[in-house]
């Protein structure tokens, strides 16, 4: 099964302030939300279909930890928490620094909306903001790999 | 269903559901006892078969709730078995001693490249997710479609197209990587290996290129090839092939070695 990305099939925005940054991105995913749920939570599959993420190590659980390193700073690993943990509906992970908040909505198969919101901070954050790599790209790229994933997936017979 | 003719049918069934256990537990044991446990749940239950999924349906469905309760708390394979099985068969002289002792003395020791393919497929689809496992044999191996894997495995038909999808993916990419029959730098050789010591005058090469996964290798096309090691998983029976003793001590001991791996390997 090939991937070929969908160019321009979202389209992510950064807001910024001066004390934090917001990146956001929706697609709609025509796909059972449980299907994305699966692929959102579990860790050891994400590098065969998003090509964001290096690695995740850990369990997507409420309350757990994980280990991820993504392509924007393949050399870093970011130690997040599971913070909020809804099945089919809401997962939220972060640190001190900031969170991501995934969301899925209407939650009817093959009209789900899903948002990717990440908020990075504090009061330290001017400090430190021109050396974050901005996520605009990354966010989309990983927005148009879970809607194809999860669609070749409801594709099969 | 009169018991006559449930006993009859599930005589017809019984072959298939022995080989989906023993590929599901890698336990000719296990799967011999969940045999007969299905066997008996199902008369047991009988009364209450209404005829609303096919015979077969129902008789799966029974035995796959027998194997994920026996597996459920097990923890899963490790995607290079056969790397560490190899390594445990060397330092274990009394493996080969065994198998060359069936070799010469058994009428089903006949080594075939095509049998060790499929042994080594059920080894790495044990280092799948359970229920990633269950789906790929019960669609690709016994032919189910996905509405009866929703009965099978009391699931709904999104969540079954993903373990499906997920673990054909997961397994392409194992044999992508280890498999040299595929891949000129896979780095698993092994059926090549034993075709070499059981058929010392055979010309391995020879062998191989009869075989169509071999045959279309070059062509890259790796759901392709992946369907082809299905389909000799599909026409061979492993309690019933040529080669059926040789393999099953085979797969008995990688299931000892990697029982005794798991346990002692931190995860």
């Amino acid at each position: 099964m090939s991937k070929t990305l969908i160019a321009g099939s979202c389209k992510a925005t950064t807001q910024r302030s001066l004390f934090s940054r917001t990146t956001s991105v929706s697609i709609d995913i025509d796909a059972d939300p449980s299907v994305i749920w699966a692929l959102l939570t579990n860790t050891s599959d994400y590098p065969r279909w998003n090509t964001t993420v290096v690695s995740i190590d850990g369990k997507i659980a409420l309350g757990e930890k994980i280990n991820l390193r993504s392509t924007l700073d393949p050399k870093r690993t970011y130690k997040l928490k599971i913070k909020e943990w809804e099945p089919n509906k809401k997962l939220v992970w972060g640190d001190a620094m900031g969170q991501r908040v995934f969301t899925l909505s209407n939650g009817q198969p093959g009209n789900v909306t899903f948002t990717m919101t990440e908020k990075i901070g504090g009061p330290l954050f001017p400090l430190f903001a021109k050396m974050i790599p901005p996520f605009n790209a990354s966010f989309e790229q990983f927005a148009t790999s879970l809607k194809q994933e999860a669609e070749t997936i409801m594709s099969a017979r | 269903m009169t018991p006559d003719i449930f006993n009859r049918e599930f005589q017809s069934i019984a072959g298939q559901l022995r080989s989906y256990l023993l590929r599901i537990t890698a336990s000719v044991h296990d799967a011999e006892d969940m045999v007969h446990d299905t066997y008996l749940r199902a008369v047991d239950k009988l009364g209450t078969f209404r005829g609303e999924s096919s015979l077969k349906t129902w008789l799966f469905t029974i035995a796959s709730n027998l194997a994920k309760d026996n597996l459920r708390a097990q923890k899963r394979w490790v995607e290079n078995v056969t790397d560490i099985a190899k390594a445990a068969a060397h330092s274990n002289p009394a493996f080969f001693e065994e198998a060359m002792q069936i070799a010469s003395t058994s009428p089903q020791a006949q080594f075939e490249v095509k049998e060790h393919i499929a042994f080594c497929f059920t080894c790495i689809s044990k280092s799948l997710p359970l229920e990633q496992q269950l789906c790929v044999f019960l669609k690709e191996v016994y032919e189910f479609k996905v509405s009866e894997i929703t009965t099978i495995l009391d699931t709904t038909e999104a969540m079954v197209k993903y373990y499906l999808h997920t673990g054909r993916s997961k397994m392409i990419q194992v044999f992508d990587g280890r498999c040299a029959l595929i891949n000129k730098e896979g780095v698993c050789h092994q059926c090549s290996e034993l075709n070499g010591v059981f058929n010392p005058k055979q010309n391995t090469q020879q062998e191989l290129v009869k075989i169509d996964l071999v045959k279309e290798a070059e062509t890259g096309n790796k759901e392709r090839l992946f369907d082809l090691r299905l389909q000799i998983l599909k026409e061979l029976d492993p309690f019933d092939s040529k080669a059926a003793h040789l393999q099953l001590h085979h797969l008995e001991h990688n299931r000892q070695v990697m029982e005794k791996y798991i346990i002692e390997t931190p995860v």
